[in-house]
């Protein structure tokens, strides 16, 4: 499959910090999930692509569009939709004007054609109803539905979002992540999460970052299956884990190297997770 | 009220224009007022369907569908399409928050005080002084991720980040040179002497922008406002007109403005990547 976005060598310094190093990758249509703790890199890494911020070293591009050169850039950015993550509003605005500001940043000036996709994108995610009220009287899920609906203006063909589903309830969530979903269908999404459970539902594909390096690049199932085996449970915390913690039914869910006859449990995303930000850890320690 | 009572004493869409509208073909402003006028007029509406082909009417029908759900636009969008001002660019211009009510009511509060007091000490200084800074203090509240919520939206939009600084700056410059006019015109009796803070004015704000890339929204005009209040200040004890307000020093500014639109110019890519702190 061709891909949408193809980075190599991404570096960038932020005064002592290394915010990304060397980072390469390739994605193509469909939702990648980009797992990785605070300070990983995966905002760094989302605002390079999204050309808001240009790396020191490397090169990449977007729907074959580079974004070196001016022209290459507003190309790139004309195919692109982009919640950041903390989306800001004009408080003032309501949820139609907002987008239709949006809609304008993205260079659709006539009104009829803008104010028409205006209220398709407002449709799309559910906000029909409420495009007339203020922002500031909508509640956060709905707002981020709003910044989803600006991202979506334009058809883009490469869709950033970075950490949508934090702060949401679970049923906004849940609500989010099938828009997302659907948002994924004939696109590239890049998804940045915490949340492991936001990959196992949503990507058929996650990376992993941690110390701006990619420590992982494959499907959620190679995630889990990295800590088949390695999972296991205990009475008591086992102090050989890695990780360790005590479950609902009372016993302890320990992961990393389990001793001999220990009673080994089906891994999940987040175990496999884990123990990649473990090795990361060690290779940062080394 | 029953349409044919609101009907009573108004005009209707002319039969050109109706027929227009009914193939799609009627241009703004003319689309608007024709759309505006449908919603209320039962007797246009039932012209419009007699006049229209079944497919240009299906489009008038739909665009009169979506003129029911856009907004409204506010006071000041609203004036500004009645200066003819391109509605896209109205709406940008609605999202500059030194452009709203609070910001120019603080200005226009602080002009009026300022005249009140060149009237009472008997010289112009204090507003001369004052005046450069209020649209260079517009112009950096008007852009950067500090004051613009949508910043990061607007930097990896398509619309070139230099363009839409120029567009709120020309506008927040009309704004406060205006205000600043109307004070002056305040000040008879000081003569073109009362003009002296134009240049200035210009010089200070075309160099605060053209330090951003460098300095950053934040630090750029606030360091250039400190030079202009520390060479007034260094001036403040001599007797007569401060330099700055001299003909030497006119020329000067107007010298400085024109090297500082030129740097802008140059760096002007600059803006098309964030700035500030994007760690």
């Amino acid at each position: 499959m061709i891909p949408t976005v193809s980075a190599s060598g991404l570096s960038l310094r932020y005064g002592r910090a290394q915010a990304l190093d060397d980072v390469s990758l390739r994605l193509t249509q469909g939702v990648t999930g980009l797992l990785g703790p605070n300070g990983a890199g995966k905002t760094t890494l989302l605002r390079v692509l999204a050309t808001a911020v240009p790396a020191d070293r490397g090169a990449f591009t977007v729907l074959g569009h580079d974004p070196a050169a001016p022209a290459g850039r507003q190309e790139l950015r004309r195919g692109l939709g982009y919640l950041p993550q903390t989306p800001g509003f004009h408080p003032d605005f309501t949820a139609f004007e907002f987008v239709d500001y949006v809609a304008i940043l993205k260079e659709l000036t006539d009104r009829t054609a803008r104010h028409r996709e205006v209220r398709r994108v407002l449709d799309q995610v559910d906000l029909a109803e409420v495009r007339g009220k203020r922002i500031k009287k909508l509640s956060g899920g709905m707002r981020q539905r709003v910044a989803l609906a600006a991202a979506l203006v334009g058809d883009p063909g490469f869709l950033v979002l970075d950490e949508p589903t934090v702060g949401l309830d679970p049923e906004q969530r849940m609500r989010f992540r099938e828009l997302i979903a659907q948002a994924g269908e004939g696109r590239t999404v890049l998804l940045s999460t915490h949340q492991t459970e936001d990959v196992a539902m949503l990507c058929h594909r996650v990376l992993v970052m941690a110390g701006g390096r990619i420590r992982f690049d494959g499907t959620p199932a190679e995630l889990t299956a990295r800590a088949a085996g390695r999972v296991w449970s205990s009475t008591e915390r086992d102090p050989a884990a890695k990780a360790g913690w005590r479950t609902g039914t009372g016993s302890f869910r320990n992961v990393g190297s389990p001793p001999d006859g220990a009673d080994l449990l089906e891994p999940t995303l987040e175990d496999g997770y884990l123990l990649t930000l473990d090795g990361a850890d060690a290779e940062v320690a080394a | 009220m029953s349409d044919q009572e609101r009907d009573r004493g108004t005009w209707h869409v002319a039969a050109e224009d109706l027929a227009a509208y009914a193939r799609g073909q009627l241009a703004p402003p003319a689309l608007w007022s024709a759309d505006s006028h449908l919603l209320a007029c039962a007797v246009c509406r039932t012209r419009l369907a007699e006049a229209g082909d079944p497919v240009g009417l299906e489009a008038g029908w739909a665009r009169l569908d979506a003129e029911l759900d856009a907004p409204r636009p506010g006071l000041f969008e609203s004036l500004l399409l009645r200066l003819g001002v391109a509605d896209h660019t109205a709406r940008l211009l609605a999202a500059t928050s030194v452009l709203r009510r609070s910001w120019l009511a603080a200005v226009v509060f602080l002009l009026v005080t300022t005249v009140g007091a060149v009237y009472s000490s008997g010289s112009p200084t204090l507003f001369l002084a004052l005046a450069p800074l209020l649209p260079l203090a517009g112009v950096a509240l008007a852009y950067g991720p500090a004051v613009d919520p949508t910043y990061e939206m607007a930097v990896v939009s398509p619309v070139h980040g230099f363009r839409l600084l120029m567009i709120r700056t020309v506008a927040v410059l009309v704004a406060g040179i205006g205000l600043n006019g109307l004070a002056t015109l305040a000040l008879p009796s000081y003569g073109l002497r009362a003009l002296a803070w134009l240049l200035p004015a210009l010089a200070l704000t075309a160099t605060g922008l053209a330090l951003i890339p460098r300095l950053g929204p934040v630090l750029a005009p606030s360091l250039v406002g400190g030079a202009w209040l520390a060479l007034l200040l260094a001036e403040a004890g001599d007797h007569g007109p401060l330099v700055p307000f001299t003909a030497a020093g006119q020329g000067a500014a107007a010298a400085l403005a024109a090297l500082a639109m030129g740097l802008l110019y140059l760096v002007r890519d600059r803006f098309d990547v964030f700035s500030g702190s994007a760690a």
